[in-house]
């Protein structure tokens, strides 16, 4: 097909000069705005007024042998200067203010790639529109919800990362025709296999009665277009509202900032706690969803991934159906208490609330754990309302250790307190529920 | 506005369309390339409609390949400020609606929205007055003003107003 390669190297359209002649007819006499003569006009206020006249006149003797266009051309340049100057730009699309079409540079505001292209908002206009899109959504009873993609609703995986106990699932994919009936997915344009984390559905569709929901992936904006279409094939929760690493405003980090909605009002699920260093009384921290092995091996695991086992995570009783519980909890509490007025609620402290409830009345004491991991454990016992102790006394009621050869380990069997590893913590973090101790008791090293 | 004016291309053709079809092989492989396509200076070419002229034709070096300067007439479109267009909404959000008309995409942003209509969120986001009688959606049809535009490589977009008189819905979806 010799000529298909031709048509892009064929040279471009040359103009002729009756094209020349309509060009200049265009940009000279209807499209005002895009000759550079009115930007002129709109500078220098103080002096414009003098200059104004002198053009008018000069062109007044020039009108004697002319026709009378350019003068009224230049009354209504004049008059539109003032309107301009009264516009505060709040945004701009394709580069012209929203307000009142006049082009603007590019660079200022944040761009809204993800609602539509070349679409930019300026921050007071962001917040307006927070502040309005606020009520109505409390009129509403809802919430923000951003969701993260990767690990925390789904896990997806190159084709040719599967490994020879996984290569089963390409005979089991479900069909794209119907995406809303399956789980497992080969999208062999893309080179890649997903697999949907087991209660995904159900858990959107409970969450979209309490929450405004986004996706928020550092994935690039084809992949998250993809996984929104899997996960959305209707397109009732996710339409505009996919946000990608193409849209952030900072490199390896996701913000808020190009949400449209108020930080109060917004509760984030990601597996990566780093991505969101501004933002982490927002979120709720997700146990990694790995189903295939290269997840697990990117994650420094040797265990068998789901895929290999051929299992999978828990429907009923798995970590979305956990935190679904959490997130009705969170709605009750913000919406149900009558004490203040809502818009000045503020869904982190709800957050705060609930985790610090959930290990109240548990005093913790560490024996041995690894220097490195200790302040965090301990910060995260103490977020979900345990007392930490660094010395035992009779209040303690569980000694979190690895090893059961140590003294504080030692008094807790003597002493019918709860020995546990730190897992324990970890997974109780998770879920924002206790955990049964008898499940992460401390085993005896062979 | 749509606009029939006279354009020039240097069409490139391989020596097998040579013959009595040459006419012919340049009109439709003229259509294929310029049609749908998008110049800064003219807007969209809606539509070729006739040849005025082929020129000679000039042999290339080395690959037998011969470019024929060719004149025609076609179709373009291109919006300007103070136009009234009719156009098709194509998304609603809470910054204001995006329309299309033909290839042209418009922002009509809530500030250029009259004040009486506001922004309803849920399944189908909209924008309507307070007792209900005048509804803007996905898919309804609207006449506007374009107050800016600016005319890319490959893309027209324009800024557009609907709060002036006789501006607004033409036509709603709902009402079949
Ligand atoms: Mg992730
Ligand atoms: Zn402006």
């Amino acid at each position: 097909m010799a000529q298909m390669s031709l048509a892009t190297d064929s040279p471009s359209s040359v103009h002729s000069s009756s094209s020349d002649d309509f060009a200049a007819f265009l940009d000279g006499t209807l499209d005002g705005n895009s000759s550079s003569d009115r930007e002129e006009e709109i500078e220098n206020d103080a002096e414009s007024a003098r200059v104004k006249r002198h053009k008018v006149e000069s062109i007044k003797e020039i009108e004697a042998s002319t026709s009378k266009g350019p003068v009224q051309k230049n009354l209504v340049v004049a008059e539109e200067s003032l309107k301009v100057d009264i516009c505060t730009h709040p945004g701009s699309f394709g580069n012209m203010c929203i307000c009142c079409g006049q082009k603007l540079d590019g660079e200022s505001g944040v761009t809204f790639g993800y609602i539509h292209k070349g679409l930019r908002l300026h921050d007071q206009e962001i917040s307006r529109l927070r502040n309005t899109d606020m009520k109505d959504l409390l009129c509403h009873k809802k919430l923000y919800l951003v969701l993260d993609l990767d690990h925390t609703l789904l896990n997806s995986t190159l084709l040719m990362d599967l490994n020879s106990e996984e290569v089963h699932l390409n005979t089991q994919t479900d069909s794209l025709k119907d995406v809303s009936k399956g789980s497992l997915f080969k999208l062999e344009y893309m080179h890649m296999m997903t697999k949907l984390r087991p209660f995904v559905r159900t858990f959107l569709k409970e969450a979209s009665k309490m929450f405004e929901m986004y996706i928020y992936t550092m994935g690039d904006r084809p992949y998250a277009l993809e996984m929104a279409k899997l996960l959305d094939p209707g397109g009732e929760y996710f339409t505009s509202k996919v946000i990608s690493r193409d849209d952030g405003t900072q490199k390896h980090q996701k913000g808020l900032d190009v949400l449209l909605g108020q930080e109060s009002a917004v509760l984030i699920l990601d597996d990566t706690e780093n991505a969101w260093m501004k933002h982490k009384d927002n979120l709720i921290l997700m146990e990694r969803y790995h189903f295939f092995a290269s997840s697990c091996r990117q994650f420094g695991f040797n265990c068998k991934s789901l895929a290999e086992s051929k299992s999978d995570e828990s429907e009923a009783d798995g970590a979305l159906a956990k935190i679904l519980k959490v997130l009705k909890r969170v709605h009750h509490t913000f919406f149900d208490e009558h004490q203040e007025d809502l818009v000045d609620r503020d869904v982190r402290q709800v957050l705060k609330t609930i985790r610090s409830e959930v290990l109240s009345g548990c005093v913790l004491v560490f024996s041995r754990i690894v220097h490195s991991a200790l302040p965090a454990l301990q910060k995260m016992a103490e977020q979900l309302g345990a007392i930490c102790l660094t010395e035992l006394d009779p209040s303690v009621t569980h000694v979190v250790a690895t090893d059961v050869g140590t003294e504080k380990s030692r008094w807790a069997v003597k002493e019918h307190k709860f020995l546990v590893h730190p897992r324990w913590i970890e997974a109780t973090n998770y879920f924002w529920q206790k955990q049964p101790e008898e499940d992460f008791f401390v085993k005896k090293k062979e | 506005m749509f606009f029939h004016i006279v354009l020039e291309r240097n069409m490139q053709l391989h020596p097998r369309y040579f013959g009595r079809n040459l006419r012919d092989n340049l009109v439709s492989k003229l259509m294929k390339d310029v049609e749908g396509t998008c110049s800064g200076r003219h807007g969209f070419v809606v539509a070729v409609t006739g040849i005025e002229n082929v020129g000679k034709g000039l042999i290339r070096d080395g690959t037998g390949f011969v470019t024929f300067p060719v004149k025609y007439q076609c179709v373009v479109f291109r919006p300007f400020k103070g136009e009234i267009l009719e156009a098709v909404v194509t998304m609603v959000n809470k910054m204001g609606f995006f329309a299309e008309a033909g290839p042209v995409q418009i922002f009509v942003s809530n500030h250029l929205i009259p004040d009486d209509m506001e922004f309803q969120s849920g399944d189908i986001p909209n924008y309507t007055t307070s007792d209900g009688s005048v509804k803007i959606q996905k898919d309804s049809e609207v006449r506007l003003k374009i107050i800016g535009t600016r005319v890319d490589a490959t893309e027209i977009f324009c800024i557009g107003t609907i709060k002036d008189d006789f501006l607004g819905v033409i036509n709603d979806p709902t009402a079949i």
